[in-house]
């Protein structure tokens, strides 16, 4: 197990746990001069050179993010090669830059820099106002001019601490203001609780409790002020420990899970406390008392205090672990562990996984490490290999888990490879382990291996990597141009690869400004036909945006999705277009929003709605559409577009619409003295129809109508009864006759031509209603009735007048029609007698019976069965 | 027995469909937290209950309304309308909410749209100046499971809308509601379309699924094999004519809606009268789903034979000791089915108060008269004759639309007559109805000759009334 060893010996015992530091980056390419002069010369690229932590303020994202510095103008620097002007620089972890721009001169003094969780630059300049930027290019988002974040008046920035979402200030007069939401374009600042700082007291150090670990939601701020600490929110002012008796504390870190707080006291102790500061977990006396430059967590089993060329690192027992560096040292910590970055390197520091302990550590026999050292056996041809396998037989599944766990640790790439190999020759063994988890970690090595390589510059660990997701590393990518790995990945992991694709477009149209529309769309077109289903719509908007309307009409034609390319159409103006390809779409709604925007647009230009009927009119669907809805709420408009596209019968019938809302009015018909507007209006209707030949048959009855109207208004005021308006000719008939007015209903029934047989019907009935069986038996009698008599014994019978009845019935010439009247009479014998006469009498006499069978059939059954009332 | 029917014998597991719909439902009643006040448009209400107890919404603190154009009268102080995208619809949620805003009174409201939101909808909730005050949802609901074998879109208008107006919105819901399906029975080989809508609807559907394609990764072979659409026009043939089964002699004389028919509680054996109650028709009850389709006439002697061998069986077990125990068992499960007879038994009886009238009898021979296209005059002349009686409109516009069908038109001075005699009868009102009848080609002027005659032989698509057993 000689080859073990010199793994072990880098590692740092810190009471019975390992430690190591592992070297990522080295050495940085700012740091080489070679390289400094090579980038410097590089157009673009020119005063991005050498990086010395101790003169610039310096801010580097969690997760391998970005490293971000401007020259801090507070101190004295000796200017080497470097222009004087100050520049914004940003690096990769690797330390290549990415990106430079000039810092704005003329601001005020820059107080420290920070990533947002977005990997968005923020800079809080020292009155308390903040500069964003956006990365890969730092360009300054929504404006640039910088965004305050504290109230006029308070003296500008004491202190801040900046978290993923948000940023908490310390004002110089000793007030604390906490913005949560600072990625939004508007952000809301918000002062909290006063903390109650005397006069003669000073805030010796803060820190803040993340929203996410604090009950309610909004961040805790804790400041040390004199010898207590206090916990601050939007509610109010809690002070902490008192009964530690800790004493003013110099400087603070919280945990990553927010449950402890790091405390450096003044006298030199080092305290760990839970947040509510209910006990001191454990204590350290450091040799100084002097605070220290930097503090913070490494994982969650010990901190790391460091001052000017010491680190150390303080675990809960035991003796602490320290580390010399000769240069300055930028602490930044991960949700593992924590990167030290240095001038000239970059630095993983963390506690030594479980399974690598026991692969590897000094004079380990567990499965694990026996199963690594078949490998190399086996490797060797030694036939010790099977000897070791047969030790571990029994627990082989968990030394393969411990093997495949370990490589994923590694940032060696060849120990990545030893320890896979030596999981493979136990999975030879062992049928029953999982091989997709030892794919799975071959995926995510590939993957890691890719991102860490110094060209792109993102030093992830597996813990790192499954905290920040798959898709949100192919995000960091995408915004740092990494298209092309993104792309690879994302297809490699079998993901979505829309969202590369789509911001590779949109990227492509910003840069490429040069290039003529037809040749961009070209190379746009081959790369996005790669994703189906992919939004065209979303890359033309863009295009759109950038001012390059053409190509975003060209984009949007390959759209297929209808719903999002109509409102694109609009937007860059193609109303007609846009109108086609919503009434091909077939969905209405989609006509609809066309049909508003344009109709919207006419009324802002004030141009002639002729013009929009002329657009409608064309297209039937669009037209019926506006109908449907104008009907609704536009009337007017209606009738207007009805008009001036021929329509006539329409508007006619619109306007026998409102004369039919009159009448439904009472105020409009009632009392108004010939119900004159309602006339006018069927009059006009009668007009319309007139226009036209088709619409003969609809003139004419617009014309009777308005006569009946008159009519029956005369008839109202004749009889001072207003029963007649809104009914029907021979409604109205009918009603004269009630009433006894028989000359009123004749002169009625010649005015409006009705036909006798209409008239024998109306009357008898109107007779029959009032009873007046003498008038009936006369009108009987008046002449042979031109439809026979049925209408006289319909009446009788639907009076229920038997008698009067039976002097009608031997009238009826059709034998069927006798037989169904006496049926109806419940005259059995006489409905057969009739029959047999028929010569349809078979059909008759059995319908006959089966229609008198039935009932009793039923009510038999009913009877029999008496079980009412359940259903 | 409820009126969600039971759809456990269904083809396809339209259970999970429902349960969907449901889910959707509870969700939104839920996401709005506190008392609130359900406010659905009328035919909504129905379609609703077809899917959910609407006691269960009354457990998440929610009161019922049904959206009317009269102030809306609750004490909550939240509202939720949910309402079919109708344009009518959106004046009324506009009045109550101006009306409650003149009252003083401060309400939160919500709006969600079934199945969609509409432009045109929220146009008007705009001029109305209301739309701000809404905050909007949408409710996908665009099939019920009305049966086991039923799925209902619940486009009442459709036809309206598409022959008449040229609005085809319908069109598209029904390509949607298809495509719907889809995601949860695979992707339907076979689309088979008659008609010009049909035709319509199925290039959408097509157009769907290239525009949101439906996965079929986890899916096994798609359960629906065929889709067949047709449109109504195709046949309007048959609508015009009076329904003889039993199904459609409940529909014709008591209107089934939602699969249920309301009936007065006398009819159905009950004591008090006055009250109605509902009865609902579904293929839960076995015996309903054995006679729906036969013949009143038939259907009659059916639920006789059914009683008198549970009579019989009665009569069995009472007089003799001898029946084992499984014989028993047996005559129980028998009983059980005697609350359906009973109730079919009700049912049939009143059905046939009305099927016995002469009247009724009249009308089914002249309906036969007119599809047999044989005697011009005397169709013509009854439907004369009834429309000078002032029969209703509904009856006299049915035989005169089928008249009209069958005859390939009417001739120009029978057409403009009875027109005349209708307006007459029953008032110039009727004017569009009849321009719009005459629109979509139901009555119109006679052109050419009919080809019904031809058809109707050829393809035999006339059944003899004359004997009821045959169907």
């Amino acid at each position: 197990m000689s080859s073990s060893v010199s793994v072990a010996a880098e590692w740092d015992l810190l009471s019975d746990r390992f430690y190591r530091r592992i070297t990522i980056y080295s050495p940085l390419p700012w740091s080489s001069p070679a390289t400094t002069t090579a980038s410097s010369s590089g157009g673009g690229s020119s005063g991005v050179g050498r990086l010395d932590l101790s003169t610039h303020i310096v801010a580097a994202a969690p997760f391998g993010g970005p490293i971000a510095a401007v020259r801090d103008d507070s101190k004295i620097v000796q200017l080497h090669s470097e222009p004087s002007r100050r520049r914004l620089l940003l690096f990769s972890s690797s330390g290549h830059p990415l990106a430079s721009s000039p810092w704005t001169p003329h601001l005020p003094r820059l107080h420290s820099l920070a990533f947002s969780s977005s990997l968005n630059l923020l800079a809080l300049l020292s009155d308390g106002s903040l500069l964003r930027f956006r990365l890969p290019d730092l360009n300054p988002i929504t404006s640039s001019s910088p965004v305050p974040l504290l109230p006029p008046a308070s003296g500008g920035v004491a202190d801040a601490v900046f978290w993923g979402g948000g940023v908490a200030i310390l004002t110089e007069d000793n007030r604390v203001v906490v913005t949560t939401d600072i990625e939004v374009d508007d952000p809301h600042p918000r002062e909290l609780a006063d903390p109650g700082v005397a006069e003669d007291e000073q805030v010796l150090c803060m820190a803040v409790v993340e929203p996410q670990f604090v009950m309610s939601g909004s961040p805790e701020v804790l400041l040390a002020v004199g010898d207590r600490v206090v916990a601050v929110d939007e509610d109010g002012v809690q002070v902490l420990g008192e009964a530690l008796e800790i004493g003013p504390v110099q400087k603070m870190a919280v945990s990553p899970n927010g449950k402890l707080l790091a405390a450096f006291a003044h006298d030199g102790r080092l305290l760990v406390i839970p947040t509510d500061f209910s006990r001191i977990i454990f204590e350290y006396e450091c040799d100084s008392a002097l605070p220290p430059d930097q503090i913070a967590w490494c994982g969650l089993d010990s901190v790391l205090l460091y001052w000017s060329e010491v680190l150390l690192m303080v675990g809960p027992n035991g003796d602490p672990v320290q580390y010399n560096y000769d240069e300055p040292v930028m602490l930044i910590p991960e949700c593992d562990g924590v990167r030290i970055l240095t001038n000239s390197s970059m630095e993983f520091l963390h506690r030594v996984p479980d399974s690598t302990t026991l692969i590897f550590g000094i004079g380990s026999m567990s499965p694990a490490a026996l199963l690594y050292d078949a490998r190399d056996h086996y490797d060797k041809q030694s036939a010790k290999a099977y000897d070791n396998y047969q030790l571990i037989s029994s627990s082989l599944p968990e030394a393969i888990e411990a093997c495949i766990d370990a490589a994923g640790y590694e940032f060696d790439v060849s120990r990545q490879h030893t320890l896979l190999r030596a999981a493979t020759y136990g999975l030879a063994f062992c049928s029953r382990f999982p091989h997709g988890r030892f794919q799975e970690m071959c995926k995510i090595l590939r993957v890691l291996n890719a991102v860490r390589d110094p060209e792109i510059g993102m030093p992830l660990t597996v813990k790192q990597y499954k905290l920040l997701t798959a898709t949100v590393l192919i995000g960091r990518l995408i915004n740092a141009n990494q298209h092309l790995l993104a792309l690879r990945i994302s297809e490699y992991l079998n993901l979505n690869p829309e969202v590369v694709i789509m911001h590779w477009a949109c990227e492509k149209i910003t840069a490429s400004a040069a290039i003529p529309d037809v040749v961009l769309l070209e190379g746009l077109l081959d790369k996005l036909r790669l994703c189906k289903g992919i939004s065209y719509a979303a890359v033309a908007a863009h295009a759109d945006n950038s001012g390059r309307r053409k190509l975003a009409a060209m984009l949007v034609d390959h759209e297929s999705q209808s719903s999002k390319q109509i409102p694109l159409l609009l937007s860059i103006d193609e109303q007609d277009k846009a109108l086609q390809k919503s009434i091909d779409s077939g969905d209405t709604d989609l006509v609809y929003l066309v049909l508003f925007h344009i109709w919207q647009k006419i009324s802002v230009e004030k141009s002639a709605p002729l013009d929009f009927f002329g657009v409608i009119n064309a297209r039937p669907l669009a037209r019926d559409l506006f109908i449907a809805y104008a009907r609704h709420s536009k009337h007017e408009a209606l009738k207007d577009f009805f008009l001036s596209t021929g329509r006539l019968q329409d508007a006619g019938f619109l306007l026998l619409k409102e004369s039919r809302e009159l009448e439904r009015n009472p105020m409009a018909s009632k009392g108004s003295p010939l119900h004159g507007p309602q006339v006018r209006l069927v009059e006009q209707a009668h007009r319309l129809f007139a226009e036209t030949k088709e619409h003969l048959f609809e003139s004419k009855s617009a014309e009777e109508h308005a006569k009946l109207l008159r009519v029956q208004h005369q008839l109202e005021v004749s009889t001072k009864q207003a029963i007649f308006v809104g009914s029907s000719v021979s409604d109205t008939i009918k009603t004269c006759i009630v009433m006894g007015n028989e000359r009123a209903a004749v002169k009625v029934k010649s005015e409006f031509k009705v036909p006798d047989k209409r008239w024998y019907w109306l009357k008898s009935c109107a007779l029959a209603t009032v009873g007046n069986w003498d008038a009936l038996e006369t009108f009987s009698r008046e002449k042979r009735p031109p439809g026979g008599y049925k209408p006289f014994v319909e009446a009788c019978i639907d009076a229920g007048q038997k008698t009067e009845a039976l002097k009608y019935i031997p009238k009826l010439t059709d034998p069927g029609e006798r037989s169904e009247a006496y049926a109806r009479l419940n005259m059995t014998e006489e409905a057969k007698k009739a029959a047999s006469e028929a010569n349809n009498g078979d059909e008759l006499f059995g319908r006959l019976k089966s229609t008198l069978a039935q009932n009793t059939l039923i009510d038999t059954l009913r009877d029999r069965l008496s079980f009412q009332g359940t259903y | 027995m409820a009126q969600i029917p039971n759809l456990d014998n269904a083809a396809l597991n339209l259970t999970a469909l429902r349960e969907q719909s449901q889910k959707e439902l509870l969700s939104i009643i839920k996401s709005i937290r506190g008392k609130k006040c359900l406010v659905i448009d009328p035919k909504l209400a129905g379609t609703l209950s077809l899917i959910l107890q609407t006691s269960a919404l009354k457990e998440y603190g929610t009161e019922l309304r049904i959206l009317s154009a009269d102030p809306l009268q609750t004490e909550c102080p939240k509202v939720v309308y949910l309402v079919r995208s109708q344009l009518n619809f959106m004046k009324f949620v506009a009045n109550q909410i101006k009306n409650d805003e003149s009252k003083g009174l401060q309400r939160e409201y919500h709006l969600y749209f079934v199945p969609r939101r509409i432009v045109a909808c929220e146009k008007i909730l705009e001029e109305e100046k209301v739309h701000q005050k809404l905050t909007i949802g949408e409710y996908p609901l665009y099939l019920v499971p009305l049966d086991e074998d039923v799925l209902s879109l619940e486009l009442d208008y459709s036809l309206q809308e598409c022959l008449i107006e040229g609005d085809t919105s319908s069109v598209w819901h029904v390509a949607k509601a298809i495509h719907k399906l889809e995601f949860a029975f695979g992707v339907i080989p076979n689309i088979r379309a008659k008609g010009v809508a049909s035709t319509k609807a199925a290039e959408l559907l097509n157009h769907m699924q290239l525009e949101d394609p439906v996965s079929m990764d986890n899916m096994g072979i798609p359960e629906i094999d065929t889709v067949i659409l047709l449109d109504r026009e195709v046949d309007m043939v048959t609508p015009m004519c009076s329904q003889l089964t039993y199904e459609g002699l409940l529909d014709e004389m008591l209107e089934i809606h939602n699969g249920s028919v309301e009936v007065d509680a006398s009819i159905m054996g009950a004591q008090q009268d006055g009250k109605k109650v509902k009865v609902p028709l579904n293929s839960s009850d076995k015996l309903y789903k054995e006679i729906r389709d036969l013949n009143l006439h038939v259907v009659v002697q059916v639920v006789r034979q059914k009683a008198t061998s549970i009579q019989q069986d009665y009569a069995e077990v009472k007089s003799t000791n001898t029946q084992s125990v499984s014989e028993l068992k047996d005559f129980v499960k028998r009983l059980h089915s005697l609350p359906e007879i009973a109730r079919h038994v009700n049912l049939a009886q009143h059905l046939q108060s009305f099927a016995a009238k002469p009247a009724f009898h009249a009308r089914v021979e002249i309906e036969q008269i007119i599809l047999e296209a044989q005697t011009y005059e005397t169709c013509y002349e009854y439907i004369e004759e009834i429309i000078q009686k002032q029969e209703p409109i509904e009856t006299v516009l049915r035989l005169l639309v089928l008249f009209s069908l069958t005859n390939g038109g009417l001739p120009k001075k029978n057409f403009d007559y009875l027109r005349r005699e209708i307006l007459h009868s029953y008032g110039f009102e009727h004017m569009p109805l009849l321009y719009n009848l005459e629109k979509a080609g139901l009555v119109k002027r006679q052109e050419s000759r009919t080809n019904w005659p031809v058809i109707s032989r050829a393809l035999q698509l006339i059944v003899d009334i004359k004997d009821p057993e045959k169907y």
